[in-house]
């Protein structure tokens, strides 16, 4: 156990700048998002300090076209929809990620470099151009149709507005935050291990499934997070390459923000969105701490 | 107006703020937050020329931005460029500054039938900078039919189904529906919105995107054959791109908008926004601005200088009724706002 350290010492004082960052950049902004969520809004958007759970309500019921108040799932679906989707990107972006991951991990010191380099590439160019440029190549005599049809393949026509094609962009925007957790667990895999997996005759699949994938889980989770959270915000795919045919709650907490004019319900929305997350993740993180415990016990 | 999201424009307007002009000689700086591609950038670089104050220029892509940013407080905007009814509404929630418009140069260039409009009856906060309509424009390539009805666009035909787009925005979707099924705008009765839903509902299945951004692309180009747009912007298509379209005239009625220059409370340059907004009201100004912007314009220009005309701009001359979008009450806002998410749930 480590000795009692005076309440304000030198550590304290060194690591100030991060509480301040911490305190003045998250804290605060989500303590006013709160705030806004229990206020009442205003005639023409903005809010007044009166308090009121309305905008929790509203999430769940609504005022029907005859003007009782009855159960509304609409907003419901959209958020349902938006978990589908992130979670549908998370699995996709998994599943490709681990193999390449796996052999940039397999390649020459330089290789590896110039293959990382390339993974975080994108990330050097603007979101919104990465995004227009799928507009191109999937829209009409894009150069994926143009491709199948020069494959003697059926002409597909466009695939731009399709929910395939939100999918696609979600997918290439964030692929790269799943590599590179996943390649730093990979390379952190002590080769023995395999070795003794063969040693005791423990066919490639065997040796995968019970040594490889579970020492590289904690990369996999990481990656998860990094991809799961911000497609639940995703706004630019949905609308651009999806053509904005379904909301997803970033075109939802946008929509009350603006047109509705109602920041109360729009800030309601997104505080269940955080709640929701955090739910996730501490209930990932709390069975995580579990099961070290159970192993440790072992 | 109403390019929403242009992200050429957006470069371009970034751009226009790099290009600072001839070093200023510290006469102050000038924040301006307009449509995105709206103001000529050859005005902005001669009025800096002029009097030495430093310009940027940011572009905005929806009033609701704009309002919502006016609201959070200390935008950093001297001069932004809303639409009537968000003029109004701005002018209701104290969010403008008293400019006294009407004792402005300015004022003395605006067509008397724009002067004291019922955003601004007593002319103090406003000057307008441009005006136009909402309607929808056909690629003459793709679809040879009739196009004087709304009928076409939220009622379809076979030639039409799936090639169609509309806005990602409620704000004039809404009230072009609403002239084609004969309801006033901002209507409280919710009967009736539920039929603006049911029809907006009923088209769906055939419209291909709701979005606001690239419009040009996607009807230039012929991914759809009939879009939701605005009357200059489907001119400058036509004229500069040479685009085979055609801008509708349906006899129920397009969807009417006017943009004004105004000064948000607490701007910081207010003396410099006013000397913008009289040099851009100048006649020689306001002339090469229409001339630019494409849209009709509510000021006084030089006739001989003037790039459109009946003949060559049928677009900014409408041979059917227009009619003023209007400031919602928040209950006939909260049944725009129910159409809308019903219609995307």
């Amino acid at each position: 156990m480590s000795a009692r350290r005076p309440l304000f010492g030198w550590n304290v004082l060194g690591l100030m700048p991060a509480h301040v960052i911490m305190l003045l950049t998250l804290i605060v902004p989500v303590g006013i998002i709160i705030l806004v969520s229990f206020s009442t809004r205003g005639p023409y958007g903005g809010f007044d300090y009166i308090f009121t759970i309305a905008p929790y309500r509203q999430i769940l019921f609504n005022e029907g076209w005859t003007g009782e108040l009855e159960f509304n799932p609409q907003y419901l679906i959209v958020v349902g929809r938006t978990l589908l989707l992130a979670l549908a990107t998370t699995a996709i972006c998994l599943a490709c990620s681990f193999p390449v991951a796996y052999f940039i991990s397999l390649q020459s010191r330089e290789r590896k470099v110039a293959l990382i380099y390339l993974v975080t590439l994108p990330f050097w160019v603007s979101m919104i151009v990465r995004v227009y440029s799928w507009i191109i190549i999937l829209g009409n005599n894009g150069v994926v149709a143009k491709a199948l049809l020069a494959l003697g393949l059926p002409d597909i026509g466009s695939l731009l507005f399709t929910d395939t094609a939100m999918l696609i962009g979600l997918v290439y925007s964030y692929i790269p935050l799943m590599i590179l957790p996943i390649f730093a667990s990979i390379e952190k895999l002590d080769p023995a291990l395999v070795e003794a997996s063969h040693d005791l005759y423990g066919s490639r699949f065997t040796t995968l499934r019970r040594v490889i994938l579970p020492l590289c889980a904690p990369g996999m989770l990481a990656g998860a997070i990094l991809v799961f959270v911000p497609c639940l915000g995703a706004v630019l795919e949905p609308t651009l390459l999806g053509g904005g045919k379904a909301m997803m709650m970033g075109n939802l907490i946008q929509l009350q923000f603006g047109a509705a004019r109602n920041w109360p319900l729009g800030a309601a929305i997104s505080i269940v969105l955080m709640a929701s997350v955090l739910i996730f993740l501490t209930v990932r993180g709390l069975s995580a701490v579990r099961r070290e415990g159970r192993e440790a016990a072992r | 107006m109403h390019a929403k999201f242009r992200f050429a424009a957006l470069a371009a307007a970034t751009a226009l703020s790099l290009l600072s002009g001839p070093a200023a000689h510290a006469e102050g700086t000038l924040a301006v937050y307009a449509w995105a591609d709206s103001l000529a950038p050859d005005l902005i670089a001669k009025f800096q020329k002029e009097t030495g104050i430093k310009v940027t220029v940011d572009a905005f892509s929806s009033n609701e931005d704009l309002l919502t940013k006016l609201q959070a407080g200390s935008s950093g905007y001297d001069v932004v460029t809303p639409s009537q009814h968000f003029v109004k509404i701005m002018g209701d929630s104290g969010l403008l500054e008293d400019i006294g418009a009407n004792a402005m140069p300015a004022y003395r260039q605006v067509l008397p039938e724009w002067q004291k409009p019922w955003w601004d009856p007593k002319g103090s906060y406003s000057i307008p900078l441009a005006f136009g309509n909402a309607g929808f424009t056909v690629n003459r390539d793709l679809y040879k039919g009739p196009v004087d009805s709304w009928k076409i666009y939220f009622e379809p035909g076979p030639e039409l189904q799936g090639k169609i787009a509309s806005l990602a925005q409620p704000d004039e979707v809404i009230p072009a529906a609403q002239n084609y099924l004969g309801i006033p705008y901002c209507s409280e009765d919710p009967q009736a919105m539920k039929k603006v839903l049911d029809l907006l509902v009923a088209q769906k299945p055939f419209v291909t995107a709701y979005s606001s951004d690239n419009i040009e692309n996607r009807i230039g180009s012929g991914e759809v054959a009939a879009h939701f747009w605005w009357d200059g912007n489907s001119l400058r298509l036509r004229r500069n791109d040479k685009a085979n379209v055609e801008y509708a005239m349906p006899k129920e009625g397009l969807v009417g908008w006017l943009d004004s220059y105004v000064v948000p409370k607490g701007a910081a340059n207010i003396d410099n926004a006013k000397k913008f907004i009289n040099f851009m009201a100048e006649q020689e100004n306001a002339t090469a601005q229409y001339n630019y912007y494409g849209h009709s314009t509510p000021m006084k220009i030089d006739a001989a200088k003037a790039l459109y005309n009946k003949e060559n701009a049928p677009e900014l001359f409408p041979t059917v009724p227009v009619k003023m979008g209007q400031a919602c009450s928040p209950a006939a806002q909260e049944l725009v706002t129910k159409v809308w998410t019903q219609l995307l749930q």
